[in-house]
């Protein structure tokens, strides 16, 4: 399945960029740094849940095949105090995602860059508000 | 959707009270002196207690070190200058926060994308959070300390994994102790303040604590009645409220965001001083001492502001932590990988 995906896995291809840390876990316990995934799919649902949120999407391989990957995403109540709300990412969404494999080989991932398929442009940026934090919901 | 609590008859007024209450800028923030109209009164509750109740949060001191850069030496307070820095700064990250596409170079990094966290909203004008001893530093730890186990944090990233009772009691989404559920981090850092007659409620946002505190003058409970988050006792000291919590279990959270860090032990008496200092501050301190960790009590104080809009949202954790099966699962496959290599020489 590996091979049909437009999934990059790419070795010694380290990306040692800053890493802030994950507030609720490091990086390194979950995902592996020498796994870089890049790959087109469609939501299947977000799912808003603390400590982050998951996105669940499906890849379709060039096999025709497709397949479930769940992407690790912020924490909930960061973004619904930017101003998202649970219909700012509908299933049939299409996105592409950039991240790295979880380290138990399954298909997770962290989401690092997240962009709309439609416009370009990156998933959950910005503060409808115009101030971080001050305005649940207001999207 | 847009601004929808503004949006709200009550909001509004309540906005408005306070800035006619309010003409000048709240203590601890940056900005011009407007000309006072009222002088701001210390709101009371219907059976004459000090009102400190609303929704608070320490959001403006996200990012700044409880223990402080040496070169700051004694100097608690920024420069004008350095405040004025500090400000460039946040401008800086809310403008990046706005980009709304990826640079063509931009490569993925290992972390999350900064535009998905929360943010301060004027600059902190402390060099640290730690604000006695005069140099700002964490008090040397005892031997005896500097030996007990750290529970894994989120700071390592090969964490010993052999169960999960290996991780912090934050990261299995059981506690951040009293300090950590107050102390700034990136993204939830709300604290609800609901009064009774008798008793103050302080609701936290993350991992969802809430501590009732009776102010009736009753003793501790007994020593060997003991918890994570301890038992608090209240008392007013003119328009500031008096915590003092005792009862700890030892060996469970620290004395940093979160809860991290070295753990406090059961002799821990922590002293919080909440004094509300305008309408929309609160001058938070506390003083730590735990004779059985530290060579002597040191003192964290940090402003808490209520902002428009701002409320506690739900934080369930425990069931969708996922980052624990994850993290369980990466060692295994990290041993067994291990163990392959290991096998083929």
């Amino acid at each position: 399945m590996k091979n049909t995906l437009a999934v990059i896995l790419a070795t010694g291809a380290l990306l040692l960029a800053a890493a802030p840390l994950w507030a609720h876990h490091a990086f390194g316990a979950e995902f592996d740094a020498n796994k870089p995934v890049k790959f087109k799919g469609t939501v299947v649902k977000m799912e808003w849940i603390n400590p982050h949120a998951w996105i669940r999407i499906d890849v379709k391989g060039d096999d025709g095949k497709t397949t479930q990957w769940m992407i690790e995403a912020a924490a909930p109540n960061a973004l619904l105090r930017r101003g998202w709300t649970k219909n700012s990412l509908l299933p049939g969404t299409e996105i592409y995602i950039e991240g790295f494999q979880a380290l138990d080989g399954t298909n997770k991932a962290n989401g690092s860059v997240i962009t709309l398929v439609a416009d370009g442009k990156k998933l959950f940026v910005g503060s409808s508000a115009g101030d971080p934090g001050a305005a649940p919901g207001a999207k | 959707m847009r601004y929808r609590y503004l949006k709200s008859v009550p909001t509004l007024v309540a906005v408005a009270a306070i800035f006619a209450l309010n003409p000048e800028p709240i203590t601890g923030q940056a900005g011009k002196k407007a000309p006072a109209v009222k002088a701001w009164t210390h709101p009371e509750t219907p059976w004459g207690d000090p009102d400190l109740q609303g929704t608070w949060t320490s959001d403006d001191c996200i990012g700044t070190g409880l223990n402080r850069a040496a070169n700051f030496g004694d100097r608690l307070y920024l420069t004008e200058q350095e405040l004025a820095d500090r400000q460039g700064k946040l401008a800086k990250q809310l403008k990046q926060d706005l980009v709304e596409t990826v640079a063509e170079n931009q490569k993925a990094g290992t972390g999350p994308p900064g535009h998905w966290g929360e943010r301060a909203r004027r600059p902190c004008k402390q060099t640290s959070l730690i604000i006695d001893p005069p140099n700002g530093r964490t008090p040397d730890m005892l031997p005896e300390a500097k030996s007990r186990p750290i529970p894994e944090g989120a700071g390592n990233a090969t964490p010993k994994a052999d169960s999960w009772e290996d991780f912090s009691y934050y990261i299995r989404c059981i506690t951040r102790g009293v300090p950590g559920s107050i102390f700034p981090v990136i993204y939830g850092n709300g604290q609800q303040i609901v009064q009774g007659q008798g008793f103050v409620t302080i609701l936290q946002e993350m991992v969802h604590e809430a501590r009732v505190i009776p102010l009736d003058g009753r003793p501790h409970a007994s020593p060997n009645v003991r918890s994570y988050m301890g038992d608090a006792r209240g008392h007013w000291e003119g328009k500031t409220l008096v915590v003092e919590t005792t009862n700890f279990l030892g060996n469970r959270t620290g004395i940093t965001g979160n809860g991290g860090g070295t753990p406090t032990s059961d002799a821990l008496k922590l002293t919080e001083r909440f004094t509300r200092v305008g309408p929309d501050e609160i001058q938070y301190e506390i003083t730590i001492d735990d004779p059985k960790t530290y060579v002597r009590p040191f003192k964290v104080g940090f402003p808490l502001t209520q902002e428009p809009g701002y409320q506690n949202f739900e934080y369930a954790c425990h069931e969708g932590n996922n980052a624990m099966f994850n993290s369980l699962s990466g060692a295994r496959a990290r041993e067994k990988a291990a163990a392959e290599t290991a096998n083929k020489k």
